[in-house]
């Protein structure tokens, strides 16, 4: 049996564990299914908003209750009535009624006529006060100014302003869809980085605690176990990121229209292949780590360098977010470690060349080269020493050349 | 079939091998003795290729062991272990075909041994529900699922119930037969006489007693218990290769060197009066064991 075949077993075995834990499935089915509903959400209440039909002009309109104090010329009435259609006039004596008439809320404002209009005083942040205030102030302004003229009123208070009308100027709707999606695809890859992790760690931790891999080690060379399981693994969380996004993103693109950035498509392929590489990257080193340790509370601990370079990683990613075309941003796309993110987010609000996304994925492959040969070798040293940690120096020592 | 050539290892400071020879051959059942920390578990490792010796080589079948070898070998480590949420045919089907067995070879194989090793009940429960005895059961049916041609066992008897040193003894022996080589560690020494035809006694990491035990028996001293209604003065002539031991009331103990004539002793006492008593021993395997575990030390 040749080696592919005996890694694709092992992985097999890891699949088929996995899949048997009904907690994983259970959750991962019902986590793709909030996140499916919560995508088809907008589309279906969109579906019910357009049923509403708003008639297309009030019929008889209630006419406007006016406090008057004193009272109002002809020409004045006449004026608010250009403005505001039918309304009702309500004489009083001083402003005090008028207060006392607006707390009622019997009116919607009121005049002291040839000096003001009066409202309800309005807090500054939610501005609430009357368009019918504004309207008859401005009606009377009108009317003062065109020297009683009523029929002036009327014309400049139905002139119909220009139409605005918006530019296409780079697409604003569509950078924030981006944006929103660059937010997104470097919380998700540092959450399943992080996930399946500490899933290769435990692996690899079980194996040791159960004594098993003393059997494995005498039919399998450690470095097809470690390969397998590694496979194994991120089959399995490459099936479950399809299974949790994958319905969602279909549902999105075919029910969002606009809200849909252009070349999400190519995002999505950018997040599958740093998925890809950061796993490798990250699950390589969590199984090299983990074989250095046998019991389930050192994982985390042992974890430490790696989950610093992955945190690191996240924050460079969100750093690049706000200036994705940078010097730095442009640096640190290519570095291994903070790659995965930062081209990514690159990928998404930025700029990068062609041949800068090709040395991001040559030089993470290298990298992820030479740390499965480092971490390989750790693996063969530590993973028949159980009991108490095992040093890195030691195990590099302790690993046959 | 499987042959250590002068393996060391050491372990810090620790040497636990320190030039082991041995061979086993196919068809032979070995037992292989040796006090606590002598060097077996690790003598064991090395034959299976799971620790490497500093120097010397180990070959099966001729070769160094290489891929083809260790899926031809069946193991039982000293520290016993299983995926515990794995169930017993599941895991003994994915064993096998680790070491390149074919999935239906597996399958039939698997199910094979656990008829054969009285697991039928629990074949699809996973092992950590099972008890202990019949964990090693699984451990045993798992070091045999891919019909090795040598198996090295690390204390296999350790832990079991008498029925189940039956099974075990009877199917080291089948295996055997079958031209398997078996080797197999264990402190039990009245078991492995019973069961092996040859030994290997290891101390301080060095072979010291190898061999046919039939013969080890017989090239080493006897015991001969005589009591006799006479006097002593037959003693004064012994033949060469007897000498007076003790005695414990009448009865006389003599030991026989290995070329002494026991005949020509009973003869002798004979003329000295009428015979009471005469046992003739040969030393028990643990006897063998310990002269020759107390002279590795010396
Ligand atoms: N991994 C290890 N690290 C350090 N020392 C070890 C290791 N394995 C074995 N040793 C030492 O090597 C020597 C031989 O040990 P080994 O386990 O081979 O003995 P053994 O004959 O199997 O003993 P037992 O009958 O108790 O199982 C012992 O002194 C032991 O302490
Ligand atoms: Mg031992």
């Amino acid at each position: 049996m040749s080696a592919t075949r005996t890694v694709l077993l092992i992985a097999e075995r890891e699949v088929r564990q996995r899949l048997r834990s009904r907690l994983f499935v259970w959750s991962t089915l019902v986590i793709a299914l909030l996140l499916s509903a919560a995508a088809a959400a907008p589309a279906v209440i969109g579906l019910f908003g357009t049923d509403v039909e708003l008639p297309d002009e009030p019929v008889d309109p209630e006419p406007v209750a006016i406090a008057v104090v004193g009272g109002l010329a002809a020409d004045e009435q006449a004026a608010l009535e250009q403005a505001l259609g039918p309304v009702e006039l309500t004489v009083v004596d001083d402003v005090d009624a008028v207060a006392g008439l607006l707390e009622q809320e019997a009116i919607s404002f009121g005049i002291v006529p040839g000096e003001r209009v009066l409202t309800a005083a309005t807090s500054g942040f939610l501005n609430l006060r009357s368009f019918e205030a504004d309207r008859a102030a401005e009606a009377l302004g009108l009317l003062a100014a065109l020297d009683g003229d009523v029929e002036q009123v009327g014309t400049v208070l139905g002139a119909l302003p220009l139409t605005i009308e918006e530019l296409d100027a780079g697409d604003v709707e569509d950078e924030a869809g981006r944006f929103l999606a660059a937010n997104i695809g470097v919380v998700f890859l540092f959450g399943v980085l992080i996930l399946y992790a500490s899933m290769i760690i435990n692996g690899v931790i079980e194996e040791k605690g159960s004594r098993v891999v003393e059997l494995l080690v005498e039919a399998v060379p450690v470095r097809w176990l470690m390969a397998g399981k590694i496979l194994g693994l991120g089959l399995v969380g490459l099936g479950q990121v399809l299974v949790l996004f994958g319905p969602p993103v279909a549902i999105l693109l075919v029910t969002g229209g606009e809200f849909v950035p252009t070349g999400t498509g190519g995002l999505l392929g950018a997040l599958l292949l740093w998925f890809v590489l950061g796993y490798a990257l990250y699950a390589v080193m969590a199984a090299g780590l983990g074989a250095l340790v046998s019991r389930p509370e050192e994982a985390q601990a042992v974890l430490t360098p790696a989950n610093t370079l992955m945190i690191v990683g996240y924050f460079v990613g969100f750093f690049v977010i706000q200036a994705p075309d940078t010097t730095f941003s442009r640096i640190v796309a290519v570095v291994p470690f903070s790659a995965p993110y930062a081209m990514l987010v690159r990928q998404a609000v930025g700029d990068p060349a062609w041949w800068e996304i090709g040395a991001a994925i040559g030089l993470t492959l290298l990298t992820i080269v030479g740390l499965t040969m480092l971490a390989a070798r750790l693996y063969e040293g530590g993973i028949l020493r159980v009991g108490a940690r095992v040093r890195v120096r030691d195990a590099w020592r302790a690993a046959r050349d | 079939m499987l042959e250590l050539h002068g393996l060391h290892r050491r372990f810090g400071d620790v040497v636990a091998l320190d030039g082991v020879d041995l061979t086993v051959e196919a068809g032979e059942l070995c037992g292989f003795l040796g006090p606590n920390g002598a060097g077996k578990t690790t003598a064991m490792r090395c034959a299976v290729g799971v620790t490497e010796a500093d120097a010397g080589r180990v070959t099966i079948g001729g070769r160094a062991v290489d891929l083809e070898a260790r899926r031809r070998t069946g193991y039982m480590p000293e520290e016993r272990g299983l995926y515990p949420r794995m169930r017993v045919h599941e895991q003994l089907v994915y064993l096998a075909r680790l070491h390149a067995m074919s999935a239906a070879d597996a399958t039939a194989s698997a199910d094979a041994w656990i008829q054969r090793l009285g697991l039928a009940d629990r074949r699809d429960d996973p092992v950590e529900e099972l008890s202990l005895g019949n964990q090693q059961r699984v451990q045993l049916a798992a070091a045999l699922v891919h019909d090795p041609t040598l198996l090295v066992l690390d204390e296999p008897f350790s832990g079991l119930d008498p029925i189940a040193v039956d099974v075990m003894s009877d199917v080291l022996r089948e295996r055997a037969d079958a031209g398997v080589a078996v080797v197999f560690s264990s402190h039990q020494l009245d078991l492995v006489e019973d069961l092996c035809r040859t030994v290997a006694v290891i101390a301080a990491g060095r072979v010291v007693l190898r061999g046919d035990v039939r013969a080890l028996k017989r090239a080493s001293d006897r015991r001969l218990r005589l009591e006799i209604d006479g006097d002593d003065a037959w003693l004064a002539t012994l033949p060469p290769g007897v000498t007076l031991a003790g005695r414990r009331g009448e009865e006389l103990q003599l030991v026989l060197a290995p070329e002494a004539d026991a005949g020509a002793v009973i003869d002798a006492a004979r003329g000295a009066g009428p015979l009471l008593g005469v046992r003739l021993e040969e030393p028990k395997l643990s006897e063998l064991f310990r002269e020759a575990v107390n002279g590795g030390d010396a």
